[in-house]
């Protein structure tokens, strides 16, 4: 295997993890927002709402990613114009895997906000909008932060999936290198330099999103 | 247009039979008090009486089953009609817990109240926060984060807070509780500063009775729901009616020591300078025996109380009974005050 093939799967599992991350953030920000705003304690109430969102949520992340990525090849055709064979196609599949999961972790994130300054902010009579983005968000970054390292590196994982679909990236490279040497695939330095670099990605993701929760956090204490 | 002898006699904040249940109980029941302009207005109570939610109806945070509360003559909010926007300036609030965001500093803590206003300019907003934090002298923490700040600074950014509207009545709930007794003082000094100096109206929820004796010159007690007494201070701490009033205003100071002897409560007015109790030592040769004094300066007067043993000889009694009515000092004997 060339090196160069290694730089390319690398290349193809950031791109896949990057664009559905930032998709499944386009939606489940928002929709964390709306689990949050119409729970027992949010903006606005809505027991019945709530309850059928929440269901939602709840069947979409009990759903098997494989499962979903099979059900997804229609809309991912339609999309792409093909379903296999190509790192793109695996965003579709990715971004329905885990906009929900995403949602539970902003609405998780929000539940932490200290009613109290909800409660200020309400006095001075700002509006639900104006309490999201000033108040909640702002408070919530962050917790918010820590949430995006997680799910980005949850989302990390899915991308072995792409292995079934000819999608490529560096874990299905790692697949296909057992299937090329399926008697010493253990003794072939590439399936350990893979090894590596992902325990290595995932570190580095979860240490910036550590030292920018830190650093964008108020609450410490200055010297 | 109103006269200003009408515009005198309207009141700031009118509460007329405002009523509010959580499921099934009654937190509130048909409360009717009315504050007048420049009044620094208590509302004293046990925990669970009401008083809280009394605050929150005021500024919108809940809304009342019935009655209406009114802002100078015009219902500001009532079951069916909810705090209109331009008043919600009016009326500030200041909470126990501070209710500071923590990621934003002191500065963007007072901005933010005008923020929400939509005061245009962000110079401007700046400008107008860091006037109210010089007010509360809190000017060079100005970059600081809540998280740096003492609980009595906190709370004087949440007051910066407050005034950044220039509101005409703060709502203050327990605004004194988290703090040390000497913090509890300069936050009340400068609320009284702030109702001399700008004529701020004062509502304060408390159930720390030093509290109140300290800042207010009317006063309400709430009792499981129902507004007890209400009135001037003076009135109604030194003469309460009503058994929860005076467990409220006695009770801390006398609880244990009174419960098996016979006592009679001198109270104090201010009108008198002598030293009453020496007097009747050396006029009646009684022989006085003090339980318990407590006297306080409130509003520039000397108001207090003095409790004694009831002398043992009955024509001792009659003596102290009539040297007190003569010298026109108001008194009453107590079994054990109404503790039992």
């Amino acid at each position: 295997m060339e090196w160069n093939e290694f730089f390319i799967a690398a290349l193809e599992t950031v791109g896949m993890t990057i664009i559905a991350t930032a998709l499944a953030y386009l939606v489940g920000l928002p929709l964390g927002v709306l689990l949050y705003a119409t729970g027992k304690k949010g903006l606005k109430p809505k027991p019945i709402l709530n309850f059928a969102i929440g269901t939602i949520v709840n069947i979409l992340r009990s759903i098997p990613c494989l499962i979903l990525i099979i059900v997804l090849i229609p809309l991912t055709r339609g999309v792409f114009g093909r379903a296999t064979g190509a790192w793109f196609t695996m965003i579709i599949p990715l971004f329905f895997a885990s906009f929900a999961y995403v949602g539970r972790v902003v609405e998780t994130s929000l539940n932490e906000v200290d009613q109290g300054v909800v409660e200020a902010a309400k006095s001075m009579g700002a509006s639900s909008m104006q309490i999201i983005v000033k108040v909640l968000l702002r408070e919530a970054r962050p917790s918010l932060i820590l949430g995006l390292a997680l799910s980005t590196i949850s989302i990390l994982g899915y991308t072995a999936f792409a292995y079934d679909f000819g999608a490529g990236g560096l874990i299905a490279r790692a697949y296909s290198i057992y299937h090329n040497y399926p008697m010493n695939y253990l003794s072939r330095p590439e399936i350990w330099v893979i090894l590596i670099l992902i325990v290595v990605v995932v570190q580095i993701i979860q240490e910036v999103g550590l030292i920018l929760s830190k650093k964008t956090d108020k609450r410490r204490i200055a010297k | 247009m109103f006269s200003l002898l009408e515009r005198r006699a309207m009141p700031e904040i009118e509460i007329r039979n405002l009523s509010k249940s959580f499921n099934g109980k009654k937190v509130l029941d048909d409360v009717s008090l009315s504050v007048e302009k420049g009044d620094v207005f208590g509302v004293l109570g046990l925990s669970g009486a009401g008083k809280s939610t009394l605050v929150r109806c005021i500024n919108g945070l809940e809304i009342p089953d019935g009655g209406e509360i009114l802002y100078r003559g015009e219902t500001l909010c009532s079951a069916t009609q909810r705090i209109a926007k331009e008043k919600r300036g009016k009326i500030a609030m200041i909470f126990q817990q501070f209710n500071l965001l923590e990621q934003r500093s002191v500065l963007g803590n007072v901005e933010l109240a005008l923020e929400i206003a939509k005061v245009k300019g962000k110079e401007n907003r700046r400008q107008k926060a860091l006037e109210c934090l010089a007010r509360v002298g809190l000017e060079e923490k100005a970059k600081e984060y809540p998280a740096n700040l003492s609980g009595g600074q906190k709370q004087r950014v949440a007051i910066a807070r407050a005034l950044a509207l220039e509101p005409e009545v703060i709502l203050s709930d327990e605004a004194t509780s988290a703090l040390d007794p000497e913090t509890t003082q300069s936050i009340l000094a400068l609320l009284k500063d702030l109702n001399k100096e700008l004529g701020i109206t004062i509502i304060m929820i408390s159930h720390q009775l030093g509290v109140i004796e300290t800042i207010c010159n009317k006063v309400a007690i709430l009792d499981n729901a129902h507004l007890v007494e209400q009135g001037d201070l003076s009135d109604v701490f030194l003469n309460p009616k009503t058994d929860i009033a005076r467990s409220l205003i006695y009770a801390d100071h006398v609880h244990t020591a009174l419960n098996e002897h016979h006592y009679i409560r001198l109270l104090f007015n201010g009108n008198s300078d002598e030293p009453l109790i020496a007097n009747i030592v050396q006029q009646c040769s009684i022989l006085i025996s003090i339980v318990y004094a407590d006297t306080k300066v409130i509003d520039g007067k000397v108001y207090g109380q003095t409790v004694i043993k009831r002398p043992k000889e009955e024509k001792d009694r009659e003596k102290l009974r009539k040297y007190l009515e003569l010298h026109h000092v108001e008194f009453e004997e107590v079994k054990s005050l109404g503790m039992e």
